[in-house]
């Protein structure tokens, strides 16, 4: 009776290792069962047993199936709970879904990746397979916002980051440590040279920010059609059934959750 | 050509006694103020009503029930149905739930307990006045998606065999059945013409010039939403009483590790599309109330090739803030 495989059965995947990141944020490592092989841009639910389940998309390499990380904020109640687990723990994870990025889409163009809080993750699985085929793009720039200096994640890795690419940084609000720009990060849009003609843009990170993000790319002269959103709503099934995360008429699970904005360009409720 | 054979009531009562032995039955009977689907058993099989209108649940309490483990041990197991009694309406429902329960991610429980299900519908005779289906196009005796149909003409019964599996139903009862002669068609046709006039009457200030998706989709805007919206308590009625309303949540909170829970969930809920952190896209009630007509009218369509709306009225039965979705509608035009 059971031919098919159970769309909503997890497989156990162990916390291999957890990485404190910011006071909110930790990274986990996790070793699942069987390899889990994805494209970046794709999503994962993984299940807190007897709490809950959530979408999270790897901030690790998608060429690396077997050790998936997940940079996650303690936001909620499934978070939270997650949070006060330990090493040798065990979870579930079943996906991998959703559409991911189109790289092919971006050969042969210079790449911006204007970057929100907890939207660095995502972009940290993108980022890697980027720079694996670096030669492809002409170029590739990173604009990313944190809240305070406190609040950015992969500190550990932002040099080696900077080497590989053009990484500019940006805080809302700066202490006395920080000597680079302050300001929300579309700030940093200013400060970038970017050749509209043959650029895209992905833009990932907290839905406010998304918004004023998008709008300030096409001011500056993006084409709808270049700009690449990884959008987030609430999910539960992430197959396309559940309806949670619908915008319109898109699921944004299965349709999603990367989109060129010109799909929503006419839809009334974007960024509600 | 479709097959009809007339029967009698007599022979009727044969059929289901079998009928009986071999799955669950689930017949519509009556209940306090209309009809309830339960089990009919050797002891009551007396009292299905297979006449006057849709019963109270829409079909996905049984295919889809409201709280079942989709992930665990004990996932997977299901029992087949024979529903009788189901009418055009909630057949109408059948293929939104088919496609969304099918594509890449088939649900096996729902896909399993629908394959192994039958259903022998039957005409509607005395529509309730919620009913409108004739508003969204559709007509209140069944034309598809049955395996037998049943319609009552004077003391006998007229089967149509919608499917190899409905014939099936009633195979080694050939001498008690007779191919339907045309008086009998004709007074099928004149019946079921009758119950058409009802439903028309019932919703005669409710026309309107266009269809619902053509009033729907341009009025983001309307004041209407607000209008309509202002009585609702958000008790979820609606969503949870419509036969094409299918949205669910899933849940860990067991005493099992790794067991699943889907439950219905309902888009006129505050906290349906809230996330962690807090934010929701709908924050505000007419939002909720809007979209729950945006996905009736436009984007079920979009996804699916049909509204979602069958005009089996129950979201107007069971709403405490007396919100007729005709009147939302017909405010548009």
């Amino acid at each position: 009776m059971e031919s098919q495989a159970n769309a909503y059965q997890p497989q156990k995947a162990v916390i291999e290792k957890i990485i404190p990141e910011t006071e909110g944020i930790k990274t986990f490592v996790l070793r699942p069962e069987n390899p889990f092989s994805f494209h970046c841009g794709q999503f994962a639910e993984l299940t807190v047993p007897r709490v809950g389940e959530g979408p999270f998309a790897p901030s690790s390499p998608c060429f690396e199936p077997e050790r998936l990380e997940f940079t996650i904020q303690n936001a909620g109640y499934m978070t939270s709970r997650l949070h006060r687990m330990k090493e040798g723990d065990v979870l579930g994870v079943r996906g991998p879904y959703g559409n991911g990025f189109p790289l092919q889409d971006f050969y042969g163009k210079e790449v911006l990746l204007l970057i929100g809080g907890v939207g660095f993750p995502p972009a940290r699985a993108l980022l890697y397979s980027l720079l694996r085929e670096k030669t492809r793009f002409k170029k590739i720039v990173m604009c990313y916002g944190a809240r305070t200096p406190g609040d950015i994640v992969y500190k550990y890795q932002i040099e080696k980051f900077r080497n590989e690419i053009e990484l500019h940084l940006s805080v809302d609000r700066a202490d006395a440590s920080w000597n680079q720009t302050e300001g929300v990060v579309t700030v940093l849009l200013d400060k970038i040279e970017i050749n509209l003609k043959e650029a895209v843009a992905v833009v990932i990170g907290p839905p406010i920010m998304m918004k004023y993000g998008t709008l300030k790319l096409l001011n500056k002269g993006f084409n709808p059609k270049a700009v690449y959103l990884s959008m987030e709503r609430k999910m539960y099934c992430g197959i396309g059934q559940c309806r949670h995360c619908m915008i319109d008429s898109y699921f944004i699970c299965k349709d999603g959750p990367v989109f060129r904005f010109d799909q929503f360009k006419n839809l009334p409720d974007t960024w509600e | 050509m479709t097959e009809k054979y007339q029967i009698g009531k007599e022979q009727w009562k044969v059929l289901l006694k079998e009928w009986l032995g071999r799955y669950t039955l689930l017949a519509p009977q009556k209940e306090h103020r209309g009809l309830g689907y339960q089990k009919l058993t050797p002891d009551n099989d007396d009292s299905a009503v297979l006449v006057l209108a849709r019963a109270a649940q829409p079909l996905k309490a049984f295919l889809l029930p409201p709280l079942e483990e989709v992930a665990g041990e004990t996932a997977g197991t299901s029992k087949p149905y024979l529903f009788l009694g189901v009418k055009a309406c909630d057949l109408q429902a059948l293929p939104i739930l088919d496609r969304a329960f099918g594509g890449d991610f088939p649900d096996s429980l729902y896909q399993n307990r629908r394959a192994e299900s039958l259903i022998v519908s039957s005409d509607c005779t005395e529509p309730w006045e919620t009913c409108f289906c004739e508003l969204v196009g559709g007509q209140p005796y069944p034309s598809r998606g049955f395996d037998l149909n049943l319609s009552e003409i004077e003391e006998s019964l007229v089967l149509e065999v919608g499917s190899d599996r409905g014939k099936e139903l009633l195979k080694g009862h050939a001498e008690s059945l007779k191919e339907a002669d045309k008086k009998t068609e004709q007074a099928l046709d004149k019946k079921r013409k009758e119950t058409v006039r009802k439903v028309k009457q019932l919703n005669s200030k409710f026309k309107i010039s266009k269809s619902q998706r053509e009033l729907v989709a341009p009025q983001w805007d309307s004041e209407v939403w607000s209008k309509h919206a202002e009585t609702c308590v958000e008790c979820g009625a609606c969503n949870h009483a419509c036969p094409t309303c299918h949205c669910y949540f899933l849940d860990d909170v067991t005493r099992r590790a790794f067991v699943k829970l889907r439950g219905w969930d309902a888009c006129m809920y505050s906290g349906y599309a809230v996330t962690a952190g807090g934010h929701s896209p709908r924050a505000r009630l007419h939002q909720r109330f809007r979209n729950r007509y945006f996905c009736k009218f436009k984007y079920l369509d979009d996804n699916y090739g049909q509204i979602g709306c069958t005009g089996c009225g129950r979201c107007i039965e069971g709403c405490q803030g007396l919100i007729d979705m005709r009147a939302a509608i017909k405010d548009l035009d």
